[in-house]
């Protein structure tokens, strides 16, 4: 195992790549596992507003005595659960959506859903986003339909540009050729190639989701108090930033923490794409 | 009728204009849709739950929610090319001069912020590019990758706990108009915008240089021996730009959505702190009309960064 791991870090990019899964990994597993190590809730008050970081409390206490140690990996559901929705729910429906586009014939049709798709890749991500929570009402479940609705549509450019492509590989020509149905042709020789694609993508998005997750609630449009999220829980700490410095750098380490572990996988794929 | 223009670089921007216009045109209708196809109705949600019944109708007459949705869009198209985009539930002031106040503001520090991060990002893409030394190459692609992961807001609260809570060099929020007065509150903000920009930039810029190293006219520069000068300009820089316009020009629409965070932040009266408070208020016109400005502005921004680079190389695809 280990042997496998030397070699593996070896490789161009191997090295980033064991680091990024390795942080990402013992992230998600401490904030999984909160419960069985950290004896006090996340909304449990348990001492004097502001206590500064000590060997009982290593991440101090919040503003109302919450212990932030406990908040921070409370809020991993949160963030990198509600990331990990925000991103695969457009994978899927872009990737799909791209597929039947490149496959489509009708030119009203293709025109129209082009014409959608330019025009909500127009938006900036987060603008739309906060836009569409006005009218949603703020809330993580809301971000995620937000994110579903209107995230797809890069997937989906993508994915059509991609499988245009792929269509006119003579491997497709042959299976077509060989009359094999459709369907196969779909599910076997187009798919794969595409969702390579669309998968590489989600990687270096899941970086953009989780920051408009956490900036939407920074702003008090995403996750509702009292719950934990990174995002509020820096905007809470922002008005104690010179009394308590601990409320905000430590959800704060923790987001980046997340975000840098995936940069690092995708610097260290793109690394190897190149080496290759 | 003569429309159709005749020459190819015509025909191509010509193709790419009408493309641009009618993106807009679909700006437009999503900023539209969005507000109709949502569950629950504007008017009582602004007014809360306690409203009477009259006073909801007249909101809905006001916002033009009474007649049915096809009145409503050729309605709003109307407004529309009257330049009128609405007027403000809270203050009573038209959007158009919500964001003909604000947006100045905003404008001033990106624009700064892309200045200092294109002029630095210049000499480091092309130095590190020039000299491809993989360790070099690496170690700065991984610094700016950390970067670009972390948040903007992240950034900005780690600033002002260095720079205005233990030392006074710049207040932690407030603003003042007026040109050098105005810096004091300005410089954090563009400082923070630059290190993001710069990241983002030279990262670009550092894989086009390398990209532009092994084109045959580089050999032939250095066998012509034209001065150094001339030559990291017209031989390693000029042909490595195009890719850096069309991200600059992508860039400055996303910088405008993170706009709205930092402005949050630092309490600067942008463009990006009415839209979070309209959006607090459900103040629908201010929202759909700033959301309609961010997705025009997005458009054409990025339709001149695509022309302006296809004149500079023509390798570009417009």
């Amino acid at each position: 195992m280990i042997k496998q791991i030397r070699e593996y870090a070896a490789l161009p990019g191997g090295f980033g790549i064991i680091v990024g899964v390795s942080m990402f990994l013992s992230i998600s597993i401490l904030g999984f596992a909160r419960p069985l190590l950290i004896p006090y809730a996340p909304d449990e008050l348990i001492g004097d507003g502001l206590a500064a970081p000590s060997w009982d409390h290593p991440f101090g206490l919040d503003q109302l005595g919450r212990d932030v140690l406990s908040r921070t990996l409370a809020a991993v559901p949160a963030d990198i659960g509600v990331a990990f929705l925000g991103v695969s729910i457009p994978l899927f429906i872009g990737t799909v959506i791209g597929i039947l586009l490149a496959f489509a014939k009708n030119r009203v049709f293709l025109s129209l859903v082009g014409s959608i798709i330019d025009g909500i890749n127009a938006f900036p991500l987060l603008i739309i986003a906060i836009a569409m929570v006005t009218f949603l009402g703020p809330g993580l479940f809301n971000v995620v339909i937000v994110l579903a609705l209107m995230n797809w549509a890069r997937y989906a450019r993508i994915a059509r540009t991609r499988a245009t492509i792929v269509l006119r590989e003579n491997y497709v020509e042959a299976a077509r050729l060989m009359g094999y149905p459709r369907r196969r042709i779909i599910f076997k020789h187009v798919t794969p190639n595409v969702s390579s694609e669309t998968l590489a993508y989600a990687l270096s998005d899941f970086i953009l989701v989780i920051v408009i997750i956490s900036g939407l609630s920074f702003l008090g449009l995403g996750a509702r108090p009292p719950a934990a999220e990174w995002g509020s829980m820096i905007a809470d700490g922002r008005v104690f930033l010179g009394e308590a410095w601990w409320i905000t750098v430590f959800p704060g380490i923790a987001l980046c923490w997340s975000a840098i572990s995936i940069s690092l996988i995708v610097e260290g794929l793109s690394r190897r794409d190149r080496a290759n | 009728m003569k429309l159709k223009p005749t020459s190819p670089l015509a025909r191509k921007i010509f193709g790419r204009t009408i493309r641009a216009f009618s993106i807009s045109f679909w700006v437009m209708v999503i900023a539209f849709a969005l507000m109709r196809v949502t569950p629950g109705d504007p008017a009582s949600a602004r007014l809360g739950a306690g409203a009477e019944e009259e006073a909801i109708e007249a909101l809905r007459e006001q916002l033009g929610l009474n007649v049915n949705p096809f009145q409503q869009f050729f309605n709003y198209l109307g407004d529309l090319s009257r330049g009128d985009l609405g007027t403000s539930l809270v203050s009573g002031i038209s959007v158009g001069e919500i964001i003909f106040n604000s947006f100045p503001l905003t404008l001033t520090y990106i624009a700064f912020s892309f200045l200092f991060a294109f002029l630095i990002s210049v000499p480091i893409g092309v130095l590190i590019g020039w000299s491809n030394k993989a360790s070099w190459v690496y170690s700065f692609r991984t610094f700016t990758s950390i970067v670009i992961a972390t948040p903007n807001f992240f950034i900005a609260m780690v600033a002002i706990l260095f720079f205005s809570v233990q030392r006074d060099w710049a207040p932690v929020f407030g603003y003042e108009p007026g040109f050098p007065g105005n810096m004091r509150y300005l410089w954090l903000p563009i400082a923070i915008n630059t290190l993001i920009l710069l990241s983002i930039i030279s990262r670009v810029l550092l894989a086009s240089v390398i990209d532009t190293r092994s084109e045959e006219f580089v050999e032939t520069g250095i066998i012509r021996g034209v001065s150094r000068i001339r030559f990291f300009w017209f031989y390693i820089l000029k042909p490595s730009l195009a890719p850096t316009i069309v991200l600059m020009s992508y860039m400055m629409g996303t910088m405008l959505g993170a706009t709205v965070i930092l402005e949050t932040i630092f309490s600067l009266p942008g463009i990006g702190r009415e839209l979070v408070s309209a959006v607090l208020a459900s103040d629908y016109p201010v929202v759909q009309g700033t959301l309609i400005f961010f997705g025009v502005i997005t458009v054409f921004l990025s339709f001149f960064g695509d022309l302006f680079a296809y004149l500079l190389d023509r390798r570009v695809k417009l």
